[in-house]
């Protein structure tokens, strides 16, 4: 669906993108997971054509790079800002996007979108007068006017409450569903966790490496860890089986509390960089 | 062509919901022409004193009592000119409202009063000045009435009256014999009335001027209006609209230059890169909204001018030939500014402050041919200073064609340089 090799990006002496390489396929959803500044918005651009790379190649759809008009209307992005015009209502932003896309019957295709945002009784009211999680929303629908067979969504759940953002997610579960193939970039790994098919982590402009959250577990996240509270007192025990060595530490008595630390996407983070996904 | 049309009409539809930027579009220079067009009217706040050349051609006492009445009366700024010419020039230059002329003949006529007509008075006047015209006759007739009655109540001078309109019926050609024998003996009945009057008045010590004279004109005003000079406008409107217009595009230009500016900034204008439309459909998506402006802002105050001020277009064509450049020419600077300008308060800040400067040496401020030498020299800089010379001359100069194809010319360069330059700068923009 998506390719890009190698692709390089500098600003000046910044070099923002170094050489990454991926591919992804068909009907995933494929999370881009690195701290801020990473590369991981560069990559989106270049991913889209809207920056022209260094050096590398990127095919969509096996038709050729983005920055040709025709290839690029198979995608949409949802920016990381939020990219609509205030000034105009929600409806009206829609229509403006089906309009520069030729969308047939867009007046049906944009009530269908405002309806699966969740912000059709909000139609006629203006951006302006949007929360930041209705704002994303249409954001989000603004990528999807024109039904592009691949959706980049750029940090799609930056500022916005915790039902807001279980409302994205959700959405993008169903996108999937629908048979969208989508990027999604994020800084959260529940997120990337929660939702993606595969991970790629990238930081300094790298890409790390890329597999499903269990495969990169397994590969980076290293041993779990049973903490046990005895005479209050807490020990750290590292274990490749969690679950026995619990019954054990049970079995030897005066335990007053005991859990798991499984590893998690932010273990692998921490073992590929050396420090927090967070920092 | 669709696309460049949606982008258009939804840039429009954003400024049209933009108060502020509507406000100093459209109603700011409509203001600023009003209000430029009556201060260079004097007839801004209706309490200035209108500027009097009078001429007194007469040696009649009547002739200097009346111009001493004229400078002595709060209205008037009086000027006294010894020469007709010189004061028909201060008319003609706008220097002065109205120029009075007191003619040699004064004397003759008004001792001729009761063979026809009144005393004969010459006024040259400004016709842009009609408000203030209209208010000079009153004065001259209150005043002339004035001379009149004191000149009736005179003894020797109501004698001398008397005399001379015997004379004057003695002399008339065109009177029988009759009418002479009646009208000398009207004359003596008049000649003892008047005496029994002054007489009593004396006695009462009424002041004689104070009696009533209403529905009697004793002057005879001429009025010739002076035609304006060839280069010089016809009246304060013309200098007021296209000030007023340099104002619009000025506006015009910072509303789309700061749109564009905040379309790269907030990123809606990489969903626009996205969207299936080349780079040339967009920006002249943006530039028709830009110039469409620019357009309407220029026939709405031509239309404030003409229907509210009565103003005449000289050549209408050769006028919108003029605005359609003038909007070309700032449709691109109005793309220079939004490629040269990173951020929102570059482009309010700096970019403001450079229209501003050229707007004011443009004549948005003070009229180019008020403007010293060293400043109109200046003013070739601005491209305000060139929509100004393209409109002024369809709109009241009158000039041939080929003087408006140099602004014209510069115009259409100016919208290319922008253009150009514009569409590079914003290219820089996204590498």
């Amino acid at each position: 669906m998506l390719v890009l090799r190698d692709i390089r990006k500098s600003f000046g002496t910044i070099l923002a993108v170094d050489g990454i390489t991926l591919e992804v396929r068909a009907g995933e959803i494929f999370g881009l997971l690195g701290p801020n500044g990473a590369g991981k918005s560069t990559t989106i651009s270049i991913a889209t054509g809207l920056l022209a790379p260094s050096s590398g190649e990127v095919d969509l759809l096996s038709l050729g790079s983005p920055s040709q008009p025709t290839v690029r209307r198979h995608l949409g992005l949802a920016p990381q800002e939020i990219t609509l015009y205030e000034g105009l209502s929600a409806r009206e932003n829609l229509l403006f996007f089906a309009s520069l896309y030729g969308v047939p019957q867009s007046g049906a295709r944009v009530d269908e979108l405002l309806r699966l945002v969740e912000l059709d009784t909000r139609a006629k009211s203006r951006v302006a007068s949007f929360s930041g999680g209705m704002k994303r929303r249409l954001n989000l629908a603004a990528a999807l006017v024109h039904d592009p067979q691949l959706l980049l969504l750029d940090e799609p759940t930056a500022g916005v409450d915790p039902q807001s953002r279980n409302r994205i997610l959700e959405l993008v579960r169903v996108l999937a569903a629908q048979g969208k193939t989508i990027v999604y970039t994020t800084h959260y790994m529940e997120e990337a966790a929660k939702v993606c098919h595969r991970v790629g982590i990238v930081d300094h402009g790298h890409m790390l490496d890329v597999g499903t959250t269990r495969e990169l577990i397994e590969r980076h996240g290293g041993t779990s860890a049973v903490i046990v509270l005895r005479d209050g007192v807490e020990t750290r025990i590292e274990t490749m089986d969690p679950v026995g060595e619990v019954a054990r530490q049970l079995a030897s008595g005066g335990v007053g509390g005991v859990r798991v630390e499984q590893p998690d996407l932010e273990s692998v983070f921490l073992k590929l960089t050396g420090r927090s996904l967070r920092e | 062509m669709n696309a460049i049309f949606t982008i258009a009409c939804k840039d429009l539809r954003l400024m049209s919901r933009d108060k502020g930027e509507m406000f100093f579009t459209f109603v700011f220079p409509r203001i600023l022409a009003t209000v430029f067009g009556l201060v260079f009217a004097g007839g801004g706040d209706g309490g200035s004193k209108i500027d009097l050349a009078v001429v007194i051609e007469s040696d009649a006492t009547l002739a200097r009592d009346l111009a001493r009445d004229l400078a002595e009366d709060g209205a008037f700024e009086v000027t006294q000119v010894p020469q007709r010419a010189l004061a028909e020039e201060l008319v003609r230059k706008g220097r002065v409202t109205a120029a009075i002329i007191l003619p040699a003949s004064m004397q003759d006529s008004a001792a001729g009063l009761f063979s026809g007509g009144g005393i004969p008075i010459e006024a040259l006047v400004d016709p842009s000045r009609r408000a203030e015209i209209g208010l000079i006759q009153g004065k001259l007739n209150e005043l002339a009435f004035r001379q009149l009655s004191a000149m009736f109540t005179d003894a020797d001078s109501m004698r001398q009256l008397m005399k001379g309109a015997r004379e004057s019926v003695a002399r008339a050609t065109d009177l029988s014999p009759t009418q002479k024998l009646a009208a000398g003996a009207l004359i003596a009945a008049g000649g003892a009335f008047s005496d029994s009057i002054i007489s009593r008045g004396s006695i009462d010590g009424e002041a004689p001027h104070r009696r009533d004279a209403s529905g009697w004109s004793p002057v005879s005003i001429k009025i010739e209006e002076l035609a304006a000079r060839k280069g010089g406008p016809r009246d304060s409107f013309d200098v007021s609209f296209p000030q007023g217009i340099v104002w619009g595009l000025a506006g015009c230009v910072m509303a789309f230059a700061t749109s564009l500016v905040s379309e790269r900034v907030r990123g809606t204008l990489d969903r626009l890169r996205l969207a299936p439309i080349t780079r040339g459909q967009l920006l002249a998506g943006k530039g028709v909204a830009c110039f469409t402006t620019a357009l309407l802002v220029q026939l709405v105050l031509l239309a404030l001018t003409v229907f509210a001020f009565s103003s005449h277009v000289q050549q209408p064509l050769r006028l919108l030939l003029a605005f359609l450049a003038a909007a070309f020419a700032f449709s691109g600077i109005s793309m220079f500014i939004a490629g040269a300008c990173r951020t929102e308060a570059q482009a309010q800040g700096a970019g403001r402050g450079a229209l501003l400067l050229l707007a004011i040496i443009g004549g948005g401020s003070l009229p180019l041919f008020l403007m010293p030498p060293f400043f109109k020299t200046v003013s070739l800089v601005s491209p305000f200073r060139w929509a100004v010379a393209a409109i002024e001359g369809p709109f009241w100069r009158d000039t041939p064609f080929s003087d408006q194809l140099l602004p014209l010319a510069v115009l259409v360069a100016i919208g290319a340089v922008g253009l150009g330059l514009g569409v590079q700068a914003m290219r820089a923009h996204n590498r």
